[in-house]
Formats: C-alpha cells, structure tokens, sequence
C-alpha cells in the first residue's frame, strides 16, 4: 500500500527515455560484448590476444602513455588557468570564460587543421624561426607524438579548467586569511590549505581529461603522421579495413571496462555528481 | 539472419510487381506490413523507391558528380532508372555490417577488386552476370566472380623538383634511398601500395611481388621510417606535398597530375613502377534495386564514352581496351595502362590483397607505430 502510495508518476514521463536508452545503447552494447567473445570463434581467444600480441600490448601502452601525459600537462595548465579566473575581477574572469568556452566550441578536426597550419615543417612558427635566423632545419613540432600532445592538451584544457575554477571559487577567502593570521607563509598556505581544498576539482579535472583522451581518434591520427597509433583509431581499422570486428569489440569492452573503473574508483573518493557537477553548491 | 533476407527478398520482388503495375499499391504495402521487417524501410520509402532507382554508394567529393555525368545520364537514358548516390565510402566493414543488418540500401559499390574478393568468399556479394557484364572490357584477371574491375587507379610518388634538381629520383629505389636522396617521404598508412613499393625499392620485379614477402616489405620500410609519414586519405597526401612536408610522397596516381598543374609544375610524378589498383563495382547481397539493374548499370560504365568520361573527370584510367586506345598523346602519360607505362608499372594481385588484408594491415601498422 505505502508502496504504491510512493511511486513518483514522474516515472511514466521519464520511461519512455529509459526505454529508449535500453533499447539504442544497451542493446548494441550487449551485441558488441557479444561478438568479443564471439568472433571469429566462441572463447576468450580475442582476450587473450591482448597478453600475447606484442603488437596490442604495445598500443594500449601508448594510449594510456600519451593520456597519462596529456593529463598531467591539462591539469597542470588548466589549474594556473583557472588560479588567474578565480583571482580577477568578475568582468576579466567572464571575459577569460568565454574564450576558454570559445576553444571549447571549435571542433577538433578546425583545431587539428590550424595546429598542422601552424607547426608544421613550412608553418608560421618553423617559417618565422627560420626568416630570423634562429634555426637552419624546420624543428618538427608535429606528425609525431609532440604533435598529437599539442593537439590533445589545447583540446583538453577547457575540461580541466571549469571543475578546478569551481572548486576554487567554492573556497572561502577567510580560510587563506586565517592560514596567514597563523603565521604560514603564501607557500605554505598554497600547498598545505589552498592545494588540498581544490583536490576536488583536480580529480575530476584529471579523471575527465584521462576518459576523454582515451577516445581520442582524429588529432593523433593526423597529427602523428601515422607513426602514433591509438585504440580509438586500431578499432576504426578493425572494423572497417581488416574485419577483425573480435579485436575491434574486445578493445572498445576494454576501454568501456576501464572508463567504468576509473568511475568506480573516483567513486570511492568522492560523490560522482559532485566531482563530475564539479564541486558542491 | 535468414528469415530477415527471406522477407526483405519477398518485399523486394513486390517492390518490383508494384513498379511493374502488377500489384496495386493496398496490396504491396499490406505485405510490406506482413512481412514486419521491412516496416522501418517501408517507412523509410526504400523498398517502395527500390524498384525505382540505382544507388551507388562512392565516396563523395567529385565523384558524385562524374559517376553522374558520365555512367548515370546514359543509364537513366537507356533504362529510365534514376542514379542516386550514397557519398559515405563503401569501406569493407561498412558492406560487410550493411548486408549482415538486413537493410540493405545500396545497389552498387565504388570498392576495390580486392574488395570482391574478401566479401565475396563470405557471401556477402551478389554474383557478376557475366551474361550482361564484358569480360572482355577489363583486363585479364580483372573479371572475378563477385566484382569487375571498372577503372584503374593506383599509387605512384611524386618529388620536389626544387630539391633534386641535378638528379631526381626515378625509382622506388629513390625513394627508398634517404643517403643520395635526402628530405621526408610519405606513404600509404594502409599498407596497400607501400608493401609493393618497398619490395620493388628491395630489386624484386614488379611481376613477381605477389605473394607478397611481408618480412622483406617491412624491413623495407623501417629502414626509412625516421623521415616518413603516413597518410591516411587521398587529401592528406594532397596537403603533405602542397604544403612542403616532404620532398617525396606516394600520391593516388589519378591525383598527379592536379598536383602537378597545381604547383605549377614544382612536384613531378613518376611512373615508373606506379602500382595500378583494379577500383571495381561490387553488389551488395540482396540490393534494393535489383541484381538486373545494378548489372545493365555495371554494363553502362563500361562503354567506352563512360569510361573516357570517368578518365577525364576523376583521372582514372579504363579498363576497357577499346577506350584507351582513345586516349590522346598528350593525356596518355597520365594514364595508367597506356602502352608507354605498361612497361613500367606493376599490376595489383587482388586475391592476394583480398585474402590478406588484414594480416598485411595490421603488421604494417605495428611497423610504422
């Protein structure tokens, strides 16, 4: 009786969506989990490729090297971004946001393009740097693994931004005050109040950088000049070219699992809503 | 699987009674309803429109607009079926998901012969009717079961003529050798192409590549692999020249010359030892407009005005013998068969290709990376 009482009828304007998403994403979802055990013969065959195969090894190993980089790089970055915002005035901060939101809305193949206009071997930069006699060689900022880290760090900054700036607007000013009342210097202050009270935003600044640049296909694709092969990409040959649509579906469960993980570790860190919502209200 | 093409056939055959004036329309949609499946492409108007129409799935850019100019008028003309087209690249995976779905809504492909080969042998292909389709209008060995070679395109390299002004390179050797001939190189990333270059660049003749020495290839190729970079599609190869990232770049061949106008004669293309790629029609199983169209339509392209209309619009050369030798003087350096080049270049094997792509690909790939 209570039970009945409880139901939200909110549910019958929400099921249709639920339905929808079980039936769109759960369902191919399975399909995909389906044929990596599947194809091209029932087992674990295409699971245990990736122990055996020097050549799979090897290309999780450079994914999850250039991510680990690339997040490191956009948080170190987005965090001095975001100390300026949240130490100007609101008009400079609104002016700084929207250019951060407008790097943000530029889609990555532009980025990707004005990146090779840029750095590449008769660029603006190697062109200038030549014209002025400060080099003789064009310095090879991209088709290699530099390249593709440019093109991922500008891409991810923004993300690692706008939770690390919640965070630190959330921080009373008073707390810095008493920390110097007490007799810390602005060093110690910044490492032992400031820099912890952001933690919050600096995980899941992290987190959300990692997860996207797992997926990244189009910047190393171009910007590596084929030399920095990553999952994303592999899977797009695997299913398209060499038809080994096991190895394609057993990388995308493997990239699936390792999204969730880092979810399910962050989890028990912190509220998820909170760390993706960024901070608390 | 199989009820699904069972009821997709069955509405296909209606689709063309309805056409015909066999059917009335209450009775084909009825079974169109009956057959369940079919709602979403009935919905769609697709099995409706399939008795109507030809589809050809290529890969946008001018194609679309020279497929059209130079098979789809006269088609149309001949049989009153309109062209339409589907611009999205008919890549191997894509076929291959388009006929295991059901939904089935292409009619023919702009593939590789290599292509016909691999899908073919896993059923998702309709036969050649070799009863409507020449055999004699392609080369030999070009006429396999599930596809026919229409046009040739291939991969040849290109050099800066600025770079190598005394001496410039005339072989894959050249561009395989960074001692005498400095600067950045650029390759196919796909494998294709870039395995039978090296291994001509390594003295095997060009017409004893296949089977392919992947071992050797490779060796090969990461020999050079510290001033090479890899494209992935015919503009990227475009741009790496143009812009000055490599003094020698494999380029699709029927791109050449455009590059060459285009730079106003600064990057030159080399024939020698181009590698020519049979780009042939293939029929998806099962496809909407019918085997019969997309066969008569096959037919059509390869008429020797459609060919010359493809050659001077796409740069791709014919296969139908009677056309080339319509080539002029002046285009014929261009064209990959003509007499003069057919000394010189290398003929791609597409069974090899077709049964081990993905081996090839994939050891390449774990070369370059």
């Amino acid at each position: 009786m209570t039970r009945t009482a409880r139901f939200n009828p909110g549910w019958y304007l929400v099921a249709p969506l639920l339905v929808l998403v079980a039936v769109m994403f759960a369902g191919p979802l399975a399909n995909i989990l389906w044929l990596s055990f599947t194809d091209p013969e029932p087992g674990l065959t295409n699971y245990a490729a990736l122990i055996e195969k020097d050549s799979l090894r090897r290309l999780v190993w450079t994914t999850v090297h250039i991510c680990l980089i690339t997040t490191a790089l956009s948080v170190i970055l987005g965090y001095s971004i975001a100390y300026a915002m949240a130490n100007v005035a609101e008009v400079a901060r609104q002016r700084m946001m929207l250019f951060i939101l407008i790097s943000f809305w530029i889609s990555v193949l532009v980025r990707t393009f004005s990146w090779m206009m840029l750095l590449g071997r008769k660029g603006l930069v190697n062109n200038g740097l030549i014209e002025l006699g400060l080099i003789s060689e064009p310095i090879p900022f991209v088709r290699n693994e530099l390249g593709v880290l440019i093109g991922m760090v500008h891409y991810m900054i923004p993300y690692a931004v706008l939770p690390i700036l919640v965070a630190m607007l959330g921080i009373d000013g008073r707390v810095l005050q008493a920390s110097r009342n007490l007799g810390a210097s602005p060093a110690q202050t910044f490492w032992r109040v400031y820099l912890p009270l952001t933690k919050p935003g600096i995980i899941a600044g992290a987190l959300l950088v990692f997860i996207l640049s797992l997926g990244f296909y189009v910047t190393p694709a171009i910007m590596g000049g084929g030399k920095v092969l990553m999952i994303a990409e592999y899977i797009s040959v695997q299913v398209l070219i060499t038809l080994k649509w096991g190895t394609a579906a057993m990388l995308a469960m493997l990239m699936l699992g390792s999204v969730l993980g880092l979810l399910y570790v962050l989890s028990r860190f912190m509220k998820l809503s909170e760390a993706l919502g960024g901070g608390r209200t | 699987m199989q009820d699904k093409q069972f009821m997709r056939e069955t509405v296909t055959e209606a689709a063309h009674a309805f056409r015909a004036g066999r059917m009335d329309r209450r009775s084909f949609l009825a079974l169109c309803g009956m057959a369940g499946v079919a709602l979403p492409s009935v919905l769609a108007g697709r099995a409706e429109a399939a008795a109507g129409e030809i589809v050809m799935w290529n890969w946008g850019g001018q194609s679309e607009e020279c497929h059209g100019s130079a098979i789809g008028s006269p088609f149309t003309a001949e049989t009153g079926i309109p062209l339409k087209f589907d611009t999205s690249g008919p890549l191997q995976g894509k076929i291959k998901e388009m006929v295991d779905s059901g939904n089935v809504t292409a009619d023919v492909c702009d593939g590789d012969l290599f292509d016909a080969v691999a899908l073919g042998a896993t059923g998702h292909l309709e036969p050649i009717d070799y009863a409507v389709v020449s055999k004699d209008k392609t080369l030999p060995g070009y006429a396999l079961e599930h596809g026919v070679s229409i046009i040739l395109y291939g991969y040849a390299f290109m050099y800066d003529t600025e770079a190598y002004k005394d001496a410039p390179p005339t072989s894959w050797a050249d561009f395989f050798d960074t001692a005498k001939f400095p600067g950045q190189r650029s390759l196919y990333k796909w494998a294709n192409g870039s395995l039978e270059a090296a291994l001509m660049a390594d003295g095997v003749a060009k017409d004893a590549l296949y089977p392919i020495d992947l071992d050797r290839a490779l060796a090969k190729v990461k020999a050079i692999k510290d001033s090479t970079i890899y494209w992935g599609s015919g503009s990227e190869a475009h741009d790496m020249i143009v812009n000055g990232e490599v003094s020698m770049g494999m380029v699709w061949q029927n791109r050449g010359r455009n590059i060459e106008q285009e730079t106003n004669g600064r990057y030159k293309m080399v024939m020698n030892g181009a590698i020519a790629m049979p780009g042939a029609y293939i029929v998806p199983k099962g496809n909407p407009g019918g085997r019969e169209a997309a066969m008569k339509f096959i037919a059509v392209s390869q008429s020797v005005d459609a060919q010359l209309g493809l050659f001077s619009c796409l740069g791709m050369t014919p296969t139908n013998s009677e056309a080339v030798a319509k080539i002029s003087a002046e285009d014929a350096p261009y064209a990959i068969t003509s007499e003069a080049n057919m000394a010189v270049i290398a003929l791609n094997d597409p069974t090899w290709w077709g049964q081990n792509t993905d081996a090839a690909v994939n050891a390449f790939l774990e070369a370059i990376s």
